[in-house]
């Protein structure tokens, strides 16, 4: 990949694919299953070739889902790992609601995506195991076939709130994040500014190994 | 229209499976091919082609035995777990007669109602992808007849009436008996209702559920969660769009280099 002046690259291709594979299939779940759920929104199944075809897409985009997810652990499972100055940021709303002082960088993702990230993972779990549960709930114990009902709606009122906290930082809060799951580039100023560590750590190595050359 | 209930009571059952019979043939179910097994029992279970069944208990008693039998069918609850957890509108119907009514039209074979009924009755076919149940015969019961197997019997054990009337009965014949009038959860009322003599146990029978009630899980899936799904994004999104007038975008504090950075 060429390099870009006054730019970083920060995602890589197999990273964007995931994130829309995972963030897709689980806004195309959440809207089919609230079609389902919500028999005023009579028009979501309409639209989508009825109530039989809104079921079979709902229990596909979970498997979808599901796979995404699993990627998802795998790629970012690391990177998500709390460290000590995950604290101070978390103490100071990461300067989201009052001017914070002394925000500590970042690394990669900030604690509170990194929040997100295993709300997401704990969450996902279980819609996922629980939807297993409501695709077969016959072979089931009747007991645990009706608390997977409770806890997929359940799970899906955590997760589809913070998915909308998700997209509004990611957006209009902070202009310049989107793009890095779109073209996989940000602006030095950017990761500067939202990545400190993370870019500090990459220029580094990137001395060590000239360095070495 | 007014409300029915359908009385059974257990004292004056035979077993002669006539209400079994007349279910099938009113509704055009295809008949089950069974084999022995030991048991009065015939076929085993409910199913998608069997709305009704008589089930036999036996028991030892003074060195004899003795069979308890019992008409089993739909309840046709008055707030039907059923109903609430149905995802498709019109398969699962609770009209003012008090039945309620399955549409295989509309059944999308998701089998929620299978999970969430006290009663384990809805029965699925995987071949169909829908369920099917007792309907109290509905298109009977409109038309000022009683249901197919209530007109089948011959000895006064099911009865069909106003509910009122039914339940008035109910009490005086368990009361004359000596016995119980089932199920008894004022908070969860069907539109069956069953004369229970002292001397059988609930326990001791088969697919019985002694304390029905609406399952307090499918109750929070539906009115505590349901709603909170809609309050958790409506919620968020209000707050994101407060955060967005009152704080607005944090824009990178140092000048851009070379990129359009904007979103
Ligand atoms: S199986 Fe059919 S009737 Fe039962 S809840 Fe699902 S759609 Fe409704």
């Amino acid at each position: 990949m060429a390099k870009r002046e006054g730019m970083v690259r920060v995602t890589d291709a197999t990273e964007r694919i995931t994130h829309w594979l995972l963030a897709g299939s689980c806004l195309f779940a959440l809207l089919t299953g609230l079609g389902l759920m919500f028999h005023q929104w009579e028009i979501i199944p309409t639209l989508l070739g009825g109530y039989y075809a809104t079921k079979w897409m709902h229990i596909f985009s979970g498997v979808v889902f599901a796979v995404s997810l699993i990627a998802a652990m795998i790629m970012w499972w690391h990177e998500c790992k709390f460290v000590a100055d995950d604290g101070k940021w978390i103490m100071q709303a990461g300067g989201y609601l009052w001017e914070a002082e002394d925000l500590p960088p970042a690394g990669m993702y900030n604690a509170g995506q990194k929040i997100f990230f295993w709300f997401v993972v704990v969450f996902g779990i279980i819609i996922v195991l629980s939807g297993l549960v409501m695709w077969n709930p016959l072979v089931f114990p009747v007991v645990l076939a009706r608390w997977a009902y409770m806890l997929h709606v359940m799970s899906v009122f955590a997760v589809a709130s913070f998915v909308i906290a998700h997209i509004y930082l990611g957006t209009f809060a902070n202009p310049g994040t989107v793009q890095i799951m779109f073209t996989g580039w940000a602006t030095k100023a950017y990761c500067e500014e939202h990545k400190g560590r993370w870019l500090a750590d990459r220029e580094l190595k990137a001395e060590a190994e000239s360095a070495a050359e | 229209m007014a409300e029915y209930i359908k009385l059974i009571d257990l004292t004056k059952c035979t077993g002669c499976r006539a209400c079994q019979v007349a279910c099938k043939q009113w509704n055009e179910l295809p008949a089950e091919k069974t084999g022995f097994s030991g048991s009065l029992q015939n076929p085993l279970d409910l199913s998608y082609d069997t709305w009704t069944l008589i089930r036999y208990d036996e028991f030892e008693e003074d060195g004899g035995t003795k069979w308890i039998m019992r008409h089993d069918a739909c309840m046709h609850c008055d707030w039907p777990a059923c109903v609430k957890a149905c995802p498709s509108p019109g398969a699962l119907v609770k009209t003012d007669t008090g039945a309620v009514v399955h549409d295989k039209r509309f059944c999308i074979g998701c089998k929620a109602c299978v999970v969430a009924c006290p009663f384990d009755i809805p029965r699925y076919s995987k071949k169909e992808e829908k369920i099917a149940k007792c309907t109290l015969c509905y298109d009977r019961i409109t038309d000022g007849k009683p249901p197919a197997c209530v007109n089948a019997c011959p000895t006064g054990c099911l009865q069909f009436g106003p509910k009122e009337q039914m339940i008035e009965q109910a009490h005086k014949r368990a009361d004359a008996v000596g016995g119980a009038v089932y199920p008894s959860n004022p908070k969860y009322e069907t539109h069956v209702l069953y004369v229970i003599p002292t001397e059988i146990q609930l326990a001791q029978l088969q697919h019985v559920n002694p304390n029905p009630k609406m399952p307090t899980t499918i109750l929070w899936w539906k009115n505590l969660f349901k709603p909170f799904t809609l309050l958790g994004i409506g919620g968020v999104a209000g707050l994101a769009a407060l955060h967005y007038m009152i704080k607005g975008p944090h824009r990178v504090s140092e000048k851009e280099e070379g990129g359009e950075a904007d979103g």
